[in-house]
């Protein structure tokens, strides 16, 4: 049976019926066609499906659409503002920070998540932060410099 | 400034806004009204004859809308090489290993189509199987291809020189055995695709395919479509590494459950079937024996090779000649000797991974290089430098050299790395290692025998001359090749970045081979070139009849026309085009022609400006069996110096940092090719130290899941120092050649020697875990003290 | 992956939790972080009719100190507890411990109560509060227990726990003495990892310059569950610290521990390091103990 939840989703009021069963992750892009939230995994192990659940960043594969109700969620899609990309968006791009893409909305929101919190984090801090973010193209390299040059 | 106004920058790539927002669609993103989903049956079983199908209770299902098998799917055999073809959509008589396709359902849902697939029933008698090479080719082993006994896939015999000869004449002479295992190429996101057949007979594939091309024939000859009524698009996709490289049986079952409902049908591997699709890095068992004389001078190299290549041969055939015939550079190596096998057996099939068939031969034999030098007593180094091969240098196998900055990588990595203060004075538990690469810049003939283009590039100019969009079937996975066209059009016709567009991935647009072999910069680069030259003549030609000058004395640079004689009277194609735009805001000024005018008068005067461009490589290579393996318009070389620090008790590498040098000709986009690097070095780094595909004792894999299958997260990567060599290849489009593939090889075994350097104890296998590290430490321990 | 089909229930209060799982039994599952419970139900492993979850019971959110006591509630998460300044200044190795748990994502979800409730063999948090002695409450519509989670584990995804009960609360007794303690994790990777083994060492001294009073050991993922070290402790007590001292208790703790061969790892190698990681634990708790 179908469960009506309310949601903020960037900063937008989202009611909508979901069955028990249906992930976070699932009903962002199917229900919501928020598919800036990736699924490579699906078990927590990859972090393409990263979003900021309440302030924190979390595997949206591994949370119940239902367990959301009442939760602010902020998806990749909630990061441009009307003033033009985020800063921390400015910077991956800029940086060449991206390659294939797949990883870079969780690793934007792992970013944010830890900048909002530390805004000059070193290098072994901002390696923690994406740490359940994996990446097989860059390196991580040029994540980490976009990472630590947004606030410099 | 330099010579170039938009090549070998850091332009910022096109695709990364799209990306950096949530706004690009890879194919798991895309929905089509009407879709339908579909799941697969696969072998429970590694080996195993079908008794009976029974399909009728998945059938009777509400919401199943096709249940198809081999019955429907007919028994078209296909796979990458033409002459190995040995798959099938579906098993009909037999299973060959746990996944093999069985059976597959469209619903629409993808809950219902699970449920089908569970409801089907099919009957199995178990088969005798083989799970390693040994096992594989014993006397009486079961075949799990009648027509290949021992199980041998394929094998190759070659002898350049005279081995036994040379080693007659060596000083040192020293033979080891080393193995890898199973990797997983880890991209991000797994296989997806939709099949949308039309009501007019025409079937679009999107797929996250490295191969649009490929995939294109596959499909037309296994469903029996003509070629022009097949269209593949790849949307973004989310890393390919090489097991994106062939035609999956998902796409295939997609297509004919679209072709059977009339609907669009979507499937995606999950991470699971990622794995049991496999294609990846097979396992090799490299026996080397290398000869040398006293004064360091490599004389000869035995190489026998064993591949455990899992149930078909996907790209096999081309793996066990790579294995070979890529270590003939950068030194040059006067005699050698190769014999390779690629052996069957009832696993996940594997294929081509970054450095495709060369990494494991590599890593094997720049460790073996390390031994030699030390039992020489020379420095690894120098040992490297004494036989380095230069630019116009042939291999005794026929490769030719064009360009090789070798030297230079090695004379790089050593200034970078401090390699001199820091070799052999670093305490226990550090150390530091060298070695070297060599790698083609594209295959020099495609995988089916034929004299295609390799890469063909339609430039469109928009009607009012402003932009020019760049048409190519080339695929973008990640790379960066999209950004690296747009940049070779933008330098050529001589206008900004910002006023090209790339269409990719699309097979409507022209012939290109696909993102393998690390082809696309060299091949597709040229090909887009030329379409770009070939637009600018057209647009030249047409001002030179109107301003009657000559077009040899005009030029088009930042958008502007530049004339060698001054700038003419141009005020009557400036009013022209004025004209045209009566209130518009953006008139063209100033005191020189802009490109926009001069296209758009073109436009006026010929209809629309459209340029193309091909490119295919010349004959390249020797004339013995296999020679066409190994060809390539150019090659690559890198050198790495890897330092790692090693936890005496538990055996635990840190890689520290790492200093990389590879010559890619020249840089057309200098981030994009330090990030290949960088990326290169991460998955080197993986597979020398994490990754392996792990079985249980029935072929069942047991690590499916990047959990358990470990590949490098941010906290495991070290700070590489990347030094790019640009040794100008004359073969390559503004000099420009490899960098995504190459830069893999001299990582794996860069860290084997340091790690020796550290621990004093050599590791003959992979992956340096902290348990393998440990016992072999432990091993010298207990042989020191009896 | 979809996750199989099931009812889901929400309560507000641990009254309302018990009384649905204890009218639900066998067919119940628990939810409180989902990373363990929901990727064993996507791989089809367990296919509860009635997922339970905690999330909403505002009882079991917090940490706080009181009477010589940290309390961790079921809720709390591996993130919250590592960040905890109260965890931070009195079980320095249960903060550790949760810092390495997964990854900072999988931190945020993944709870006290589900990393015990799970029994995972190579789970993060019980060998440090094994050592402390921590107290599990199991609370059930007709009253509550305290279990020592000593006596918590009985095998490889295994409790003491009845289907009826509920997790609600981990209590730890701060030791009088001066104490140290240290965890370890030894894995492959740095982060997204399973222990090939985890060793917690807690030292208690007679005094601050004093002999060891006591020590417990407790070793990961080289048994079915989590165990204690008797030998090593035995070694330890009533002796003044040394590395040679140490090195025995290593020693003691390998042939205490019982590992097998997985395709994680060889048992050799597990027991080898039990003794590497146990010296290297009691070296930094010393360390702790004598710095209190």
């Amino acid at each position: 049976m179908k469960k009506l939840i309310q949601m903020t989703i960037n900063d937008t009021d989202c009611e909508i019926a979901v069955r028990p069963n249906q992930t976070l992750a699932d009903v962002l892009r199917q229900e919501l066609g928020l598919t800036g939230t990736k699924k490579g995994c699906e078990v927590g192990e990859c972090g393409t499906c990263t979003v900021i659940l309440n302030g924190k960043p979390v595997n949206s594969c591994l949370v119940l659409a239902v367990q959301a109700d009442g939760c602010s969620i902020l998806t990749i899609e909630g990061m441009q503002t009307d003033e033009g990309l985020h800063p921390i968006q400015e910077a991956f791009i800029d940086k060449g920070a991206i390659q294939c893409g797949f990883c870079t909305s969780g690793m934007i929101l792992s970013a944010k998540s830890l900048l909002d919190q530390n805004p000059h984090p070193d290098d072994k801090e901002v390696r923690t932060a994406i740490s359940g973010n994996l990446c097989r193209c860059t390196g991580y390299q040029k994540i980490v410099e976009a990472i630590k040059g947004v606030n410099e | 400034m330099g010579k170039y106004d938009v090549i070998n920058t850091r332009a910022r790539r096109l695709d990364a806004p799209d990306k950096a927002t949530g706004r690009a669609k890879y194919v798991d993103d895309i929905c089509l009204p009407g879709m339908l989903f579909g799941a697969m049956l696969q072998s429970p079983l590694p080996h195993a004859e079908i008794l009976n199908i029974d399909t009728s209770a998945a059938k009777k299902l509400p919401g199943v809308k096709s249940v198809v098998t081999a019955e429907d799917a007919g028994m078209v055999k296909y796979g990458v090489s033409p002459a190995r073809y040995d798959e099938t959509v579906f098993c009909k008589d037999k299973v060959h290993y746990i996944g093999d396709e069985v059976a597959a359902v469209a619903a629409i849902d993808l809950d219902t189509a699970l449920e089908a697939v569970s409801l089907i029933k099919v009957d199995y008698e178990e088969l005798p199987a083989v799970f390693t090479v040994d096992e594989a080719v014993a006397e009486g082993a079961p075949l799990i291809h009648e027509d290949f006994p021992r199980n041998i896939c394929g094998e190759v015999h070659n002898e350049f020189g005279d081995v036994e000869k040379a080693f007659k004449e060596c000083d040192l002479i020293r033979t080891d055995t080393f193995k890898n295992k199973r990797q997983d190429a880890g991209f991000l996101e797994p296989n997806g695709c939709i099949a949308d057949f039309d009501p007019l007979g025409r079937l679009t594939l999107y797929s996250s395919t490295q191969v649009p091309h490929y995939v294109q024939r596959i499909v037309a000859m296994v469903l029996g479509l003509p070629i022009g009524k097949v269209r593949v698009i790849k949307p973004c996709i989310g890393g390919g590494f090489g097991p994106k490289a062939g035609t999956t049986p998902m796409e295939l079952i997609a297509c004919l459950l679209s072709m059977k409902t009339g609907k669009p049908v979507k499937m995606n591997y999950t991470r699971e079937q990622v794995f049991l699709f496999g294609r990846a890095r097979h396992q090799f068992v490299h026996t080397m024996t290398t000869g040398v004389k006293k004064d360091g001078t490599l004389m000869a190299l035995k190489n026998k090779c064993y591949l455990e290549g899992g149930a078909y041969t996907s790209f096999g055939i081309a793996t066990v000649y790579y294995a070979g015939s890529l270590l003939t550079g950068p030194y040059k190596l006067r005699n050698m000797k190769y014999d390779g096998y690629r052996i069957y057996t009832n696993k996940p099939t594997c294929g081509a991974q970054r450095g495709h068939g060369s990494v494991i031969s590599r890593a094997a034999w720049e460790q073996q290089l390390d031994c030699v030098a030390e039992d020489l007593g020379m420095d690894p180094l120098e040992f490297r430098l004494k036989n380095v091969m230069e630019t116009g240098d042939t291999t005794i196998n026929d490769l030719y050299t064009s360009s090789l900055g070798m030297k230079e990588c090695l004379e790089a990595v050593k200034t970078g790395s401090t390699w001199k203060e820091k070799r052999g004075k670093l305490p226990k538990g550090k150390g530091i290692g060298l070695a070297g690469g060599f790698f083609v810049s594209g295959a020099g003939y495609p995988i089916y025998r034929s004299d295609t283009p390799h890469s063909t590039v339609t430039i469109k100019l928009s009607d009012d001359g402003g932009n020019a969009r760049v048409y190519t079937a080339s695929a973008e996975i990640g790379q960066g090749s999209d950004t690296t066209f747009a940049m070779i059009a933008a330098e050529t016709l001589g206008i900004p970045l910002s006023d090209v567009a790339v269409s990719s991935g699309d097979t409507d647009f022209g012939v290109d081979l696909g993102a393998y072999s690390s082809r696309q910069t060299l091949m597709t680069g040229h090909a887009t070139k030329r379409a770009a030259e070939n637009v600018k003549a057209q647009v030249l030609a047409v001002l030179s009849e109107q301003l009657d000058i000559p077009a040899e004395e005009m030029d088009i640079k930042k958008g502007l026309i530049e004339f060698r004689n001054g700038n003419p009277d141009f005020e009557g194609l400036r009013t022209r085009y004025l004209k045209e735009h009566r209130g518009w805001t953006d008139h063209p000024g100033g005191d020189d022609l802009t490109f926009r005018e001069a296209a758009r008068v073109a436009f006026l005067e010929k209809g629309p400006i459209v340029g193309s461009g091909a490119y295919k490589p010349g004959d390249l290579g020797g004339k013995y069996k296999g020679a066409a393996v190994g060809t390539s318009p150019a090659y690559s070389c890198s050198a790495a110096v890897v330092e790692v620090g090693v936890d005496m008790e538990t055996g635990k590498v840190t890689v520290d940092n790492m200093t990389d040098a590879h010559d890619c000709g020249f840089a057309i986009n200098r981030t994009s090719v330090e990030a290949q690097l960088q990326g290169s070095l991460s998955m080197g780094l993986g597979e020398t130290l994490f990754e392996e595909v792990k079985f249980d004792n029935k072929g069942g894999i047991l690590n499916a899941d990047f959990g358990e299958y470990k590949i490098p997260t941010a906290l495991d990567m070290a700070p590489v120092d990347t030094i790019i060599v640009e040794s100008d290849e004359p073969n390559g489009p503004y000099g420009a050649k490899e960098v995504g593939e190459g830069a893999i090889l001299p990582t794996i075994p860069a860290i084997l020697n340091a790690v020796y350097d550290a621990i004093g104890v050599r590791i003959w296998e992979l992956p340096l875990t902290p348990e393998r590290v440990y016992m072999a430490i432990k091993k010298k321990k207990e042989e020191q003290k009896d | 992956m979809l996750l199989p089909k099931f009812e889901y229930h929400e309560p507000k209060t641990v009254q309302e939790a018990c009384r649905i799982v204890g009218e639900l039994g066998e067919k119940a599952k628990v939810l409180s972080g989902g990373t363990d419970l929901l990727v064993n139900m996507k791989k089809k492993l367990i296919q509860p009719e009635h997922v339970v979850s905690l999330s909403k019971i505002e009882d079991l959110k917090g940490i706080f100190r009181e009477n010589g006591q940290v309390k961790i509630g079921a809720c709390a998460t591996a993130g919250e507890i590592a960040g905890s300044e109260v965890i931070k200044d009195t079980l320095a190795d249960v903060a550790e411990a949760a810092s390495v748990l997964g990854s900072p994502l999988i931190r945020n979800l993944a709870t006290i109560a589900g990393n015990m409730t799970s029994a995972r063999p190579a789970a993060d948090l019980p060998p440090s509060l094994m050592a402390y002695g921590a107290k599990a409450k199991l609370v059930k519509a007709s009253g509550e227990r305290s279990v020592d989670l000593n006596d918590f584990f009985t095998g490889v995804g295994k409790t003491v726990m009845t289907p009826d009960e509920i997790l609600t609360e981990i209590a730890v007794e701060i030791p009088q003495e001066p104490y140290g303690d240290h965890y370890i994790k030894l894995g492959v990777r740095q982060a997204l990892e399973i222990s090939l083994v985890n060793v917690a060492a807690l030292i208690l001294l007679d005094g601050p310059e004093g002999p060891i009073k006591e020590a417990r050991i407790v070793l990961g993922s080289v048994a079915p569950t989590p165990i204690r070290a008797l030998s090593a402790e035995t070694v330890l007590a009533g002796q003044v610290p040394s590395d040679v001292l140490f090195e025995r208790a290593g020693e003691a703790a390998a042939n205490d521990s019982k590992p097998i061969d997985d395709f994680r790892g060889s048992a050799e190698y597990r027991r080898d390091m039990v003794g590497v990681l146990t010296k290297r634990a009691l070296k930094t708790a010393l360390d702790r103990a004598t710095s209190r």
